[in-house]
């Protein structure tokens, strides 16, 4: 269970978020919709505790993380597999070596055994033969697999967090990583991984999330299903959302 | 008020960076693969464009007092004085203002891509420290490299100086490097080798530090590393002097 009190957050005098408060749980789908530089990135930030907000309180399985140290957010943070805009990949190692990151830095696998995991999870996410390139020859649609085979690797995680995972890509790549991430979040509530992802492509969206957020001005002016979202008065939103009604 | 604010709490994390970063050489884990990359690039990496500037620093010094010299009558003297102000003074300062330009703003810009990446977003939530995956590596090997650099440069230099006094001067060849033996004695050497320890850690430090704080796209990453290269050039004259006089002072020479 994710759970925001009033939460503030500022950069100097820009105000990113203001009073946000909300619930999850960890098998639902959730999309947070909002403009670029709404605060989207910054929303999962906060939830892994890569940052403190000026105010309120961050609650994950009842355990404000505001407070932690970054050493006891260790555990907070493998409750959930990350997957940053643009993948994210270690540039200076090879497909190999990222997905291999965590195997060797915390686990006594010998070579063959990490080989073979490693292989595993890249089959996972489909591609396999893309195990001895260096990130910069991969395509963004094979970025954000090799990234969410590299946090697979890392734990088991019990929900999956997607930054624009779609974002710069065609509508075949897009369509076929959110068909991927709606593998890695199948099954029945309340034993399924859930997802949240953050994006401004509602046509995505809509293809993975059955809840939505809307965040405009550092506030939640939305939360509904897909219903209710097409639905919608807000005519901000509804300009938003103009590409799905 | 906010601005002040701003740059003292940015003060406090320099300074927290630049005692924690050396501590990661006392704590485990140690990433040796790191560190042996880093020293690659900073130190072989950096050898042909230190020789170049060396050299050139060298032969001009020894053009510039030659000619002094000669209208004195003196020009014999050439080596020793060559010698001191480069083993103490223009050697260690010429490298470091080098290692700062090549080095230091790689460090700044690679550390800054990697901020705006997310990929120091990626080590913290598996658990690895950045600060001791990426900059405790890095001031390692700049710690150990540049004092390298250095012994590497000055020789170089004086091996551009006697040029010069030899065949452009028409000095005496062992004439000039008696007096560079006369002047290789502990205080010089002390005070040539203390320099580029300090040099390489304020270098590593300051353009670690603005690596890790950039933020704002590649305007972002351009200001970080121009502050490193600027702040890493300004602290190492500004150091330069200080430690001169300090250790005028701790080896009792009067000025
Ligand atoms: N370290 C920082 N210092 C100052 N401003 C920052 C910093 N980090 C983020 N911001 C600003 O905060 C705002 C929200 O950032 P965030 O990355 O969460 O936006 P986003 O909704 O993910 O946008 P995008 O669609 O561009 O990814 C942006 O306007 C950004 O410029
Ligand atoms: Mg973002």
């Amino acid at each position: 269970m994710i759970v925001f009190e009033d939460v503030t957050l500022s950069y100097g005098t820009k105000i990113i978020l203001e009073g946000l408060s909300f619930q999850a749980n960890f098998h639902e789908k959730i999309a947070i919709l909002g403009k670029s530089g709404a605060g989207k990135t910054t929303i999962l930030k906060l939830i892994l505790g890569l940052q403190n907000p000026d105010s309120g309180r961050i609650l994950i399985d009842g355990t404000d993380i505001t407070v932690l140290k970054e050493s006891q957010l260790r555990d907070v943070r493998m409750k959930f597999s990350i997957v940053f805009q643009e993948g994210a990949l270690f540039d200076s190692l090879s497909v190999r070596e990222n997905v291999a990151f965590c195997l060797r830095e915390y686990t006594d696998l010998t070579e063959e055994e990490i080989e073979e995991r490693v292989r595993d999870l890249l089959r996972r996410v489909g591609i396999e033969e893309a195990i001895d390139l260096m990130p910069e020859q991969l395509s963004g649609g094979m970025q954000r697999r090799v990234a969410i085979a590299r946090s697979l690797a890392a734990c088991e995680p019990r929900m999956f967090l997607y930054d624009e995972p779609t974002t710069g890509l065609d509508p075949i790549t897009a369509d076929s990583i959110c068909a991927l991430m709606n593998e890695l979040s199948s099954g029945q509530p309340p034993d399924r991984k859930g997802l949240i992802v953050v994006t401004h492509k509602v046509t995505d969206a809509v293809k993975v999330a059955e809840r939505f957020l809307y965040l405009s001005e550092g506030r939640l002016t939305f939360d509904g299903d897909i219903d209710a979202l097409k639905n919608t008065t807000d005519d901000e939103l509804k300009r938003f959302i103009y590409d799905i009604l | 008020m906010k601005r002040l604010r701003f740059i003292l709490s940015s003060l406090q994390d320099f300074y927290k960076l630049s005692l924690k970063a050396p501590l990661g050489i006392f704590r485990r884990p140690f990433y040796f693969k790191d560190t042996l990359e880093q020293m690659d690039y900073a130190g072989p990496g950096s050898v042909f464009i230190i020789i170049l500037v060396s050299l050139f620093i060298g032969m001009a010094l020894s053009l510039q007092i030659s000619a002094e010299l000669a209208a004195l009558g003196l020009k014999m003297y050439t080596g020793k004085i060559v010698g001191v102000a480069i083993i103490r003074e223009i050697g260690p300062v010429a490298v470091a203002l080098t290692f700062a330009g090549r080095v230091g703003s790689g460090m700044a810009s690679e550390i800054g891509s990697m901020i705006l990446g997310h990929q120091v977003d990626i080590l913290r939530v598996f658990g690895v420290d950045p600060v001791k995956k990426l900059v405790t590596p890095r001031v390692i090997s700049s710690i150990l490299m540049l004092p390298a650099l250095t012994i590497i440069g000055d020789a170089v230099s004086l091996i551009g100086g006697y040029y010069i006094a030899v065949f452009v001067s028409h000095q005496s060849a062992s004439f000039y490097w008696t007096q560079i033996k006369d002047i290789l004695d502990f205080e010089n050497i002390f005070s040539g080798l203390t320099k580029p320890f300090l040099f390489g850690y304020t270098i590593s430090i300051i353009s670690c530090y603005f690596g890790l704080t950039t933020y704002g796209g590649s305007r972002g990453l351009r200001r970080s590393t121009t502050m490193a290269v600027v702040v890493s050039t300004v602290m190492i004259i500004v150091f330069d002097f200080l430690i001169t006089k300090i250790l005028l002072f701790v080896l009792g020479m009067r000025v």
